[in-house]
């Protein structure tokens, strides 16, 4: 092989995309050719500069992305219940009005039947022969073979879900339980759980969202009380900055300043000057003004 | 009652579907649980995949959600006559390129924003937001991620798609010839081309 051939090669070679044979047949012009060998060389370094792209922070985004796409697919599924009502409907109409009286009277007895059966039973439903709690509505009613009705019904069902906080699943349950919206409680909750498997990025992610978007101090709290540990670390310390600065809660304020200055860091000094500024609390005003003397910094911005 | 559902439950999720096989077909029987399981085998990489090619973490959003809604509306033609992988990275590349070829007739957006701080490219502030330690080192990794991004713009959307499932992804020249709906002798070719290409931008690195 001629070494226009060989360099033609080389990043083919590099990346074992070439037949053991041409591969021997490169190898052994490379024993005997160092402008070769150089030019492998440098294609090498190029592949090392390569490899030093950063890291583009797709891990901190994946939570966001999967709940997201939960949330289309609950839409995806709705919409389809709803077009298949809407067709059964449709189908339903077709029929010879007399045909529809009877179905008519029986579809509401299996209707009755349902609810009764599917009603909680704080309503005094009756709950025999359930195996699990159940809640169902039901979503379109249709004839069937030889005289039975098809009942369409949507059911939502609670499960148990146990296992060891070191198993994906759970910890997955845990976070998505951290953005449940319309309960503090479960995500005071999850986030007590979720606080000890902090070290892992994605939990972290989520307790610094917490910190910063959740609408309940409460929650706030315990998500900042989570990333205690963690103060020290960069983007978390951006988000306790963020709190200092943004938050309406003055305990969640106190504990955020609390927090940022377990770490001796003179980057924060400017938050401090503008949290001297805004804030209104007598005692992170005296917190701040006593840490900005102690870095030797002055208290007002000129 | 609690604890009989519980066990259920439990048991479930210590019965491993870890046939790939076996959870695409529960999947395609309407089980949103396995779909999503089918998802998490594979979304981290799709991710990574989306935001190192079109370097725009909102873009990146929108091609996750849209390459896996495609994916649960279709995964009942998914007849196995392909690797799973594959047939999933077909869907991803495919809106890849779409997004970057109509950023391509918006004269290639920039993936660069004005912030009070000045002008930040928006990968490397994510990055930037996960990393934390010496600033030196920070600067050259900036710089060098710029660099590289600048260099990944200059290739053809689907060059562009080539070196990065090849050089980033690990890729085999033939699995992304099957993906591209190309032969491995065309993603041979298009590699070749974005590498020369890669090496001239990228000669003050190295």
């Amino acid at each position: 092989m001629k070494c226009e051939e060989i360099v033609g090669q080389l990043p083919f070679y590099n990346y074992g995309e070439v037949s053991s044979e041409v591969e021997e047949r490169i190898e052994s012009h490379l024993d005997e050719c160092a402008s070769c060998r150089e030019t492998l060389a440098k294609h090498r370094s190029f592949l090392e500069v390569l490899d030093q792209r950063e890291d583009t922070g797709a891990a901190a985004l994946l939570t966001t992305c999967r709940l997201d796409l939960r949330r289309q697919l609950a839409a995806e599924a709705s919409r389809k219940t709803r077009g298949s009502w809407l067709e059964s409907l449709r189908s339903f109409s077709m029929f010879h009005i007399p045909l529809q009286v009877p179905v008519g009277a029986m579809a509401l007895v299996a209707l009755g039947w349902f609810g009764a059966r599917y009603t909680p039973a704080k309503f005094g439903g009756v709950q025999a022969g359930l195996t699990q709690p159940m809640f169902s509505n039901v979503q379109s009613i249709e004839p069937g073979d030889s005289g039975n009705v098809r009942i369409a019904v949507d059911e939502v069902q609670r499960r148990m879900v146990t296992g060891s906080l070191d198993e994906p699943r759970i910890q997955q349950l845990l976070l998505d339980a951290v953005r449940e919206e319309s309960n503090p409680g479960v995500r005071v909750e999850s986030i007590g759980v979720l606080k000890n498997s902090a070290d892992s990025e994605e939990v972290r992610q989520a307790l610094i969202d917490a910190v910063s978007h959740d609408p309940n101090a409460g929650v706030r709290l315990k998500a900042l009380e989570g990333l205690k540990p963690y103060a020290g670390d960069a983007a978390v310390r951006k988000a306790l900055a963020n709190v200092l600065l943004k938050d309406d809660n003055a305990g969640v304020r106190v504990q955020a300043i609390d927090l940022l200055t377990a770490h001796h860091d003179d980057s924060i000094v400017g938050v401090l000057q503008d949290v001297m500024q805004k804030e209104d609390d007598g005692y992170i005003r005296t917190r701040t003004r006593d840490l900005l003397q102690m870095m030797n910094a002055s208290v007002g911005t000129y | 009652m609690h604890d009989a559902a519980a066990g259920t439950v439990s048991a479930i999720l210590a019965t491993p579907l870890d046939d790939e096989a076996s959870l695409i077909r529960t999947a395609q029987k309407g089980d949103q649980d396995a779909f999503e399981r089918l998802v998490r085998e594979y979304d981290q990489s799709v991710l990574r995949l989306a935001v190192n090619l079109l370097r725009s973490p909102d873009e990146a959003r929108d091609v996750y959600q849209e390459a896996f809604l495609k994916v649960f509306r279709n995964l009942h033609l998914f007849r196995f006559d392909c690797s799973f992988h594959t047939w999933l990275y077909r869907i991803v590349t495919n809106v890849c390129l779409d997004h970057l070829r109509r950023r391509k007739v918006r004269k290639e957006e920039s993936t660069v924003v004005e912030t009070p701080d000045g002008p930040v490219d928006q990968i490397t502030r994510v990055a930037e937001e996960g990393a934390a330690g010496n600033p030196e080192r920070q600067m050259w990794n900036r710089e060098l991620s710029e660099g590289i991004a600048t260099a990944l713009e200059g290739l053809t959307p689907r060059e562009r798609t080539v070196f990065e499932l090849r050089h980033y992804e690990g890729l085999r020249l033939r699995a992304i010839g099957d993906i591209l709906g190309t032969t491995e002798e065309a993603a041979k070719n298009c590699l070749f081309r974005a590498t020369q290409k890669m090496r001239t931008s990228l000669e003050t690195f190295v």
